[in-house]
Parts: C-alpha cells; sequence; structure tokens
C-alpha cells in the first residue's frame, strides 16, 4: 500500500519547481488516490510522504581526487558543504574517487552499472577518452540555455586551457584547478656552487652546466644531485612532454586524437637530454624515483633543482626550510610547457533536474571567487583571468613571487597530451623513457619502440577516422 | 664432526636472522617514520635507528586526516560481515563437493575453481552492475555481497572434509543424527584448523581491500580504513608527508597486526594442521 501512492508523485517533478511544487503535488496525490477510492490511512500516509518530500532537493554526486594531499580532500568538503548551505534546490554529495586514474575508473564503472554521477573533477586530458567512449556530455546546451556562447564563456579562461577544454569544436569541460611543471633550485647551492641565486637557468645549456656544477661528489659517490625528476607514469609523460616541447615539439596532434609524434627530433632531444644527466654527466639519479621521493630529497638538500607541478607550490612552500626560488622550465629551442591539472565534466545519463543541478553547480564551482580561494589553497594556478582581479588574488601574488613565475609561464603554455586511449598511449613512451632511465635502452631506440607501440594502440581509431575511406 | 655440530645451527640462525632483517626493514621503517618529528626535512629520514626524540604529532594529523572511529567500525563490519557469511557457505559448499554424491559433482567443482583463475578488475564492472540492480549500491552490504561465495574457501573445505575418515560420521549415523548434526558435531569441530586459516586469508584481505570498496562507496560515512588512508596518501601530482603516511599506514594495520602476536601460536598451528604457508 505504501508504495503505490509513493510512486504516483513524480520524484522529478518535486524538485523541478522547488519548494512551491509541495502543494501542487500533494494535491496531486490525494486527488489520485480519492479517484482509487483509497482508505484513509493510505491517503494519510501519502501525505506525509508527500509533504517530507516536497522540501526534497535535488541530489547530485561529485566525483573528485585529491592530486595533492589530504587536506585539499578537507578543504574541497568544506566548499561543497559552503555550495549546499548557500542555496537550497541542489544538494551535492561530494565523493572522494582516488587517484586521477581511479577517478576515472569508478566513475566510468559506475556508468555503465547506471548511477553515473552528476558532476566529476577529471583530469582534463581525459576528454577526448571521455567522449569517444560516449561517457560525458557536450555542456554546449547549457551555455545556450544561458544565452552565452562557447566563446564568450571561455573567453575569461587562460588561451592555453581552450584545447583541452574542448572536443571536436564544442566545450566538455570546464578548467578548475591548473597546473604546469616548475623548476624549482635551492639558492644557498646556487651560491655555493658559484652560481648566481637570482639568475636560473634559462636554456638547456645553462641548465646541464648548472646540474655539473651543483652535483657534489665523494670519489665515485654523489652526496648531492644537480636535478631530479619524478620518472612515475603520469608524471613522467607530463614532464617528457614539456621537455619536447621546449625543443621545439608538439608531442601529439591537439586536433587529432589518432597522433602523437614520439619519434621526433625534438622528443629525442628530450630523451638525450635525461639519457646525458643520468648516464653522461651523472648529475641526476639513475633509475625511476616516485615525485614524493623527489619533493623529499629537495628538503633534504640531496636535490638541488627539481623539476615538479606548480601545483606543488604550497606544499612546497611549507616544508621547505632552505631559501629557494622557482624559474621557467629551461629551453632549447623555445619556452613551452603543457598544462596539467583537472576539469569539470558530466556524465551522461543524468535526468533533467540533476543536469541542470550539475550545472549550477559546476558554475558555482568555476566562479572567480571560488577559483582564487582554491588557488591560493593549493598552488594550482586559477584557470580564470578575473580570478587575478580579485583584490585577495592581488595580495597574495605581491606577497609570493614564486606564484608569479608559475603565472608569468602560463603564456608559453600548451594544451596537455589527449587521444583516443590516452593513458596507454602514454604509457607507451613512458615504459622507453624509464628503460633509459634505467640504463636498459639508447634514447634513440626508446622513441622509435615508443612510436611503434603507440601507432598499434591507435590503429583502431585511425582506421575508423583517418583512414577510413570512401 | 663437533664443529660441524655447532656452525650449522649458528649458520642457519644467521641466515634466518639476515631473512627475517630484510622482511622486517619496511616496517621498522614505518613505525620509526610515524614518531619521527618532520619528517620530510631531516636527512636521517631513510634510517632505521631511533635518533630523535619520539613525537606524536604525525599520529595526531593522520588523526585529523580521517574519521578513523568510523573506519574501523566499517571495516571490522565488512570484514566479519563477510566472513560469517563465508563460514556458512564454504562449509556447507565444502560437504557438498565433498560427501554428496550427484550427477557432475565434480565437474561442477572444477568450473567452480574457475573462479580462482579471473583477476577481481576484470568483474568490477558486471558486479557494479548487480549490486545496482539489488539496491545494494553505496552500502556496506554492497561491499560484502560479491565475497559471500568463496572457491578458495570451498576447495579449502572440502579437502579438509576429505581428510576426515568416515568412521566418525558413519558412527553418528548409526546412533540417528541427521545431515546437519552431523556437520556441526562432527566435521566442523575436526575441520577447525582450516577454519581459521581460511579466516585469516579472508579477514586480511577485506581489511586491506581498496579498489573494489572505492568502487561501490560514495558516502563519506560508509568510508572504510583503505579509502580513509588514501585520502591523505594518494597524491598524484604533489609531495608526500612521509611521517603521516606512515602514522596512518600504522592506524591501518595495527588491529591485525596486535591480533595476529596475541593468538600467534594458534594461527601457527592452523597453517601447519591445514597445510597452508602463510
Amino acid at each position: 500500500m505504501h508504495v503505490f501512492p509513493a510512486q504516483t508523485i513524480n520524484p522529478s517533478s518535486r524538485s523541478k519547481r522547488g519548494i512551491f511544487a509541495g502543494n501542487g503535488s500533494r494535491l496531486t496525490a490525494k486527488r489520485v488516490l480519492a479517484s482509487l477510492g483509497m482508505t484513509g490511512l493510505a491517503a494519510a500516509t501519502a501525505l506525509v510522504v508527500a509533504s517530507s518530500a516536497a522540501w526534497a532537493q535535488t541530489k547530485i554526486d561529485f566525483f573528485f581526487p585529491v592530486p595533492v594531499e589530504g587536506k585539499l580532500a578537507r578543504e574541497m568538503t568544506r566548499l561543497v558543504k559552503q555550495f549546499n548551505d548557500s542555496q537550497k534546490d541542489v544538494e551535492v554529495t561530494a565523493v572522494y574517487t582516488g587517484s586521477y586514474d581511479d577517478t576515472k575508473l569508478k566513475a566510468q564503472a559506475a556508468a555503465k552499472a547506471g548511477k553515473p554521477p552528476a558532476v566529476v573533477l577529471m583530469s582534463a586530458n581525459f576528454n577526448v577518452d571521455l567522449k569517444i567512449a560516449g561517457d560525458i556530455v557536450s555542456l554546449e546546451p547549457m551555455l545556450a540555455a544561458e544565452g552565452t556562447t562557447r566563446e564568450k564563456f571561455l573567453a575569461d579562461f587562460w588561451p592555453a586551457l581552450h584545447a583541452n577544454a574542448t572536443v571536436d569544436g564544442e566545450l566538455y569541460g570546464v578548467p578548475f584547478q591548473n597546473s604546469t611543471p616548475l623548476l624549482y633550485y635551492n639558492k644557498e647551492h646556487f651560491k655555493q656552487a658559484g652560481l648566481d641565486p637570482d639568475k636560473p637557468p634559462r636554456t638547456w645549456a645553462e641548465f646541464v652546466d648548472a646540474a655539473i656544477k651543483l652535483t657534489k661528489r665523494d670519489g665515485e659517490k654523489v652526496e648531492r644531485y644537480g636535478f631530479m625528476m619524478p620518472g612515475t607514469y603520469d608524471y613522467l609523460g607530463w614532464l617528457m612532454s614539456a621537455l619536447s616541447m621546449s625543443n621545439g615539439g608538439r608531442y601529439f596532434n591537439e586536433d587529432y586524437g589518432g597522433e602523437v609524434y614520439y619519434d621526433t627530433p625534438s622528443m629525442l632531444g628530450a630523451a638525450r637530454l635525461v639519457e646525458d644527466m643520468i648516464h653522461k654527466h651523472k648529475v641526476m639519479p639513475a633509475g625511476v624515483v616516485e615525485a614524493g621521493g623527489v619533493s623529499t630529497s629537495f628538503f633534504a638538500g640531496k636535490a638541488s633543482m627539481v623539476m615538479l607541478s606548480t601545483g606543488s607550490l604550497s606544499f612546497i612552500r611549507d616544508n621547505m626550510k632552505a631559501p629557494y626560488n622557482v624559474a621557467f622550465v629551461p629551453r632549447n629551442v623555445r619556452n613551452a610547457v603543457p598544462i596539467g591539472g583537472a576539469s569539470l565534466v558530466m556524465f551522461k545519463g543524468q535526468t533533467e533536474d540533476s543536469r541542470r543541478a550539475g550545472w549550477k553547480f559546476v558554475r558555482w564551482l568555476s566562479s572567480p571567487e571560488i577559483l582564487g580561494g582554491w588557488s591560493r589553497f593549493t598552488g594550482y594556478f586559477a584557470p580564470r583571468r578575473s580570478a587575478y582581479e580579485l583584490a585577495e588574488m592581488k595580495t597574495f601574488i605581491g606577497q609570493h613571487p614564486d606564484a608569479k613565475v608559475a603565472l608569468d609561464q602560463l603564456a608559453y603554455a600548451q594544451p596537455w597530451f589527449a587521444t583516443y586511449q590516452t593513458v596507454a598511449v602514454r604509457k607507451a613512451l613512458e615504459d622507453e623513457i624509464q628503460a633509459v632511465m634505467n640504463g636498459k635502452k639508447k634514447a634513440e631506440q626508446a622513441v622509435k619502440d615508443a612510436q611503434r607501440k603507440a601507432d598499434e594502440l591507435l590503429r583502431p581509431y585511425v582506421d575508423q577516422t583517418a583512414l577510413k575511406l570512401p | 664432526m663437533r664443529l660441524d655440530r655447532h656452525i650449522a645451527p649458528a649458520l642457519l640462525v644467521a641466515a634466518m636472522t639476515a631473512v627475517s632483517t630484510v622482511w622486517a626493514a619496511p616496517f621498522l621503517w614505518t613505525l620509526m617514520a610515524s614518531f619521527r618529528p618532520d619528517s620530510f626535512g631531516a636527512a636521517g629520514m631513510a634510517s632505521l635507528l631511533p635518533d630523535f626524540a619520539p613525537t606524536l604529532a604525525n599520529f595526531r594529523l593522520a588523526l585529523e586526516s580521517g574519521d578513523f572511529g568510523l573506519y574501523y567500525l566499517n571495516t571490522t563490519i565488512v570484514v566479519i560481515g563477510i566472513l560469517g557469511v563465508q563460514l556458512v557457505t564454504i562449509s556447507l559448499a565444502g560437504y557438498a563437493f565433498a560427501r554428496l554424491r550427484f550427477p557432475g559433482r565434480d565437474f561442477l567443482f572444477y568450473a567452480f575453481l574457475l573462479q580462482l583463475m579471473l583477476v577481481p578488475p576484470a568483474l568490477i564492472v558486471p558486479n557494479l552492475r548487480t549490486i545496482v540492480d539489488l539496491g545494494l549500491y553505496d552500502s556496506l552490504a554492497g561491499v560484502m555481497a560479491p565475497y559471500f561465495a568463496s572457491a578458495f574457501g570451498t576447495f579449502l573445505m572440502r579437502q579438509a572434509f576429505l581428510g576426515i575418515p568416515r568412521d566418525f560420521e558413519e558412527a553418528a549415523a548409526i546412533d540417528g543424527a541427521p545431515w546437519w548434526a552431523i556437520v556441526w558435531h562432527v566435521l566442523l569441530p575436526m575441520a577447525r584448523p582450516a577454519l581459521v586459516a581460511f579466516a585469516i586469508v579472508s579477514v586480511t584481505a577485506h581489511w586491506n581491500e581498496f579498489l573494489w570498496p572505492l568502487m561501490v562507496i560514495n558516502d563519506p560515512a560508509n568510508h572504510t580504513l583503505t579509502i580513509g588512508l588514501a585520502t591523505f596518501t594518494r597524491g598524484a601530482e604533489g609531495a608526500k608527508e612521509w611521517g603521516v603516511l606512515a602514522a596512518g599506514t600504522l592506524l591501518v594495520m595495527a588491529p591485525l597486526a596486535i591480533t595476529f602476536v596475541a593468538f600467534q601460536r594458534r594461527f601457527v598451528e592452523s597453517f601447519v594442521f591445514s597445510g597452508i604457508k602463510g
């Protein structure tokens, strides 16, 4: 008996019309029940169900990874609570979902099982893959409903972010937290090595020279490395793309998800730089070091220069005891770095209400005030230019010159690697570069093998698209 | 000759010490790092020796990073819930495969064992679909459900029952005991080592499981220990606070470690009986 009246009240009609829907649906329920000749008890039950439900909001899930550290998870939970308290129509449940890769796995599994999350904070270079898989929705209809266009909407976002936000000319992701690789260096070590701590290396030649001077040896044993960078999955591919871009390369085709440029002079040069620093100059440790190990070495004075994300700025600022500074990633041909970070995407399979609720949440999270606050808290840069016009942000940049350098480098930022099967194609390169780092392969062979593997992975998509001829 | 008799045991002890030192090093390091103040900057980070005044700051930070009381409760519910159901299903299934005669029994048994060959991640999507259909999504019951039947446990119990001479059952049967009384009063008490061994394997596996709970659970109120720990240890782009990480890891593994030490003798005995190596 209870079940039937509850079902006659369409749950979506409630939330769609908000608070005032209560009376309407209560009346409907009553009328339906009366016409069906239900008992008074059932009608009373229905009234209770209806009136308590009338105040219910549209509930949506928001999946987010924790890309840097735990206190970010707490801050994100606080933000979501602030949103929930600020209005009555939407209630967001913040769901922590592990790493970037775990988040993709969970969101896609949930979607396949019929429980797609409304909004996900997704690694910004997964959009192409997710769009090809048919998991995420185009945000164009939401823009149209607001009476705006993609061009107008994106105008406030840094130009380097546009490519990763759009797929095939439509908006699929709203940038939320973004980063670029950055060179962090220990100023004291620079002084000891006879280098000017206010003149960090700008070119690869200066970079290698500095790394050699900074390395401290005791016989064969290295006491302090001139340079270190993470070599683990995800990070390594990102840093290799920074090095190949600084060498004039492109890494991948920004307009077509079926091409990567591994077996090219620009990538070969980048691979050789890593190879030489490890095996020829011996200024960088051999083998694969994890990001945590790199920052720990930097804090402990065991590494003089490290290449890490701008997303680590706050963490390094809080924990580095010795004076340090940051600099652009050194160039061989040009200054260029890929962006990184995450954007907000919306999954398919939502009701009209949760789609609207999700968009409302996306709009709130990507407002200049929230983006600015998140940027100050984490070290990521805010994707909106207007966030930097805010008074708090101006004060902050004034107080933290390192954040200013990270921001200045944005002028040279390029889109992030995104293709069909992004993760596997990226690993094809990473496995080979790791072999170079371990001294098991020469750079020439590594880039050739990486290209061959990547081409094999891309083949199904290429056959369906560029090689599908009439 | 005399010398040999003294050297051989000494060598054995030396070898065992070397192996156990290598095995224990990560645990020792975790223990040291969790009490070490200032764990990311210090040059002695990698040292296994206590060269510092111990601090509880890392534990405080770890406890602040998550609602550990809730995580312990949820993980305990999951682990005990799974084990409780498993003990019933594997005993009955093991009995059926060991003692009952029905057509296709052996084929069915081997088909059942095939389950052991499947890699769990391959089952995420189909399992999740079933969980959603059953209405168990985002609940602890959903985390437990796929493990209610265990191929490994069934195999273990079947072997344990097969190892018990039929004389015992026949004696009970002559006295008029029905099959369930035979299982309960005769077979299960004799198969206790196998049950204990399975319990250890099951509890450890589900206590440490990460991926499946992460897939099923959304509500923070349902988070288990591993997910809670991951919220402050799984950084992708940033650096790591080793001390807090070590303290959190210790908090997660402490209950199991303490239980194991407390009941060590029993556990070792049951492994010896059941023929499983830990």
